[in-house]
């Protein structure tokens, strides 16, 4: 893992596939891209099987390019759709187990840091709703309340996709699916709040048609895990075969879902925000400057 | 057959907002180069569809149209496009080579 591992080995180039080489010759490694700059460098994200027009590939693509340091990342995810993607890309990626995935991270962040000390090493969890919040719940609470340094991102399909329609614990109360004929009895359940109980240090929720603002929380959440502690993204990622939406509308449904139920909102505790500040210069917590006091005579 | 994304240079270049490029869900399909369009006397470049990974989605349309209000972007049959779209509207390096597309999608 270090900035070696994308070179050529001498003699080899010629041989090399077209992908490989312009991923050497433009890709991300090493310097910064960020997403104002997307159709100008190789990202790492490959080809892969995941349907046309999906909005989770779409974020698990801002994602990739909003990573500090990409060859110094490791992803996790589980079974799920955006796994699909995440594998396909030219950043280490395990597999867990279904459910399991924040235990892995737990034991892979730790190990990292006993390997390499204080060079960060940055782990990022990214699996589903399913994955997160029924099937991995009980390991991602306590990978939270035991602080473990890494990011937990949820793409949040509201669904089962991978396997037909069922319901999950995020889905809406309500929503018919393919699999949930009745419509779901319970409400979505508040994984926001519980991330800020079981003490994560930034929680923040996005939705793909901001790419700025995936960028953003994405940054500030994989750096506030490399010392302060858990950080949880919660991104609503639609699944167009399920929900029924026209790829070409899936933007216009984010846009309608974030103005309905999935606005922006972003946690922070002031030891994350003196964090990012003093660590990484970060502007936006600094106190802003006193407004003059009003009623004064003018001079 | 089956549909893909197309760029049309004048009407992108006149604009350039490179609004697509940050909304196509595949990665490495919608670039941007600086010089496209520069023959025709504009002054900054134009995306343009890596189509051999386009999927087809149209949401590149919808963003030109609805975000950047420009109108750009239509989805054509990919036999309806000139062979230089498909030869060099590639991802980076070795342009101008059918030899590049991994699987030719016409001929
Ligand atoms: S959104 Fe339209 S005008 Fe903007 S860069 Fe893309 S094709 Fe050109
Ligand atoms: S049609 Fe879809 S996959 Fe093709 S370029 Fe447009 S947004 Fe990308």
């Amino acid at each position: 893992m270090s900035l070696d591992y994308v070179k050529f080995s001498s003699g080899f180039e010629k041989f090399m596939p077209k992908e490989y080489r312009d991923m050497v010759e433009h890709g991300p490694f090493g310097k910064k891209v960020s997403v104002s700059q997307m159709g100008s460098f190789k990202e790492v994200l490959e080809e892969h099987p995941m349907c046309a027009g999906c909005a989770m590939t779409l974020f698990i693509r801002l994602a990739m390019i909003a990573f500090p340091n990409p060859e110094d990342t490791i992803t996790v995810g589980t079974a799920g759709c955006g796994r699909l993607a995440i594998s396909q890309a030219a950043i280490p990626f395990v597999y867990g187990n279904y459910g399991d995935q924040n235990g892995v991270a737990s034991g892979l962040s730790r190990g990292l840091r006993l390997r390499f000390g204080d060079k960060p090493k940055d782990v990022v969890v990214m699996a589903g709703d399913g994955g997160t919040a029924d099937i991995g719940f009980q390991q991602v609470l306590h990978s939270w309340f035991r602080k473990e340094r890494f990011t937990t991102i949820m793409l949040d399909n509201e669904v089962y996709g991978n396997t037909g329609g069922q319901e999950s614990g995020m889905t809406n109360r309500g929503a018919v699916l393919k699999m949930a004929p009745l419509g779901k009895k319970f409400e979505k359940m508040d994984m926001l709040q519980m991330a800020k109980v079981a003490g994560c240090a930034y929680v923040a929720t996005v939705v793909p048609n901001n790419p700025r603002r995936v960028e953003s929380v994405i940054k500030k959440a994989v750096l506030i895990a490399r010392e302060v502690g858990s950080t949880y993204i919660q991104a609503y990622t639609s699944c167009n075969i399920e929900y029924a939406i026209p790829t070409d509308k899936v933007m216009e449904d984010a846009k309608n879902v974030e103005n309905d139920r999935y606005q922006f909102s972003e946690y922070i505790t002031d030891e994350a925000k003196q964090f990012l500040t003093e660590r990484y210069g970060y502007k936006e917590f600094l106190p802003k400057p006193a407004a003059p006091a009003p009623g004064l005579p003018k001079a | 057959m089956y549909l893909v994304a197309d760029i049309s240079v004048e009407i992108c270049a006149a604009k350039s907002c490179k609004l697509c490029t940050q909304y196509c869900p595949e990665a490495n399909t919608i670039l941007y180069s600086d010089e496209m369009g520069k023959d025709k006397g504009f002054k900054y470049g134009s995306a343009y569809v890596a189509v051999d990974r386009c999927k087809g989605c149209a949401q590149c349309v919808w963003v030109c149209d609805n975000m950047a209000k420009n109108n750009a972007i239509k989805m054509i049959m990919i036999d309806q496009l000139p062979v230089a779209a498909l030869t060099d509207n590639i991802t980076y390096g070795e342009k101008s080579t059918t030899a590049t597309l991994v699987s030719p999608v016409v001929g």
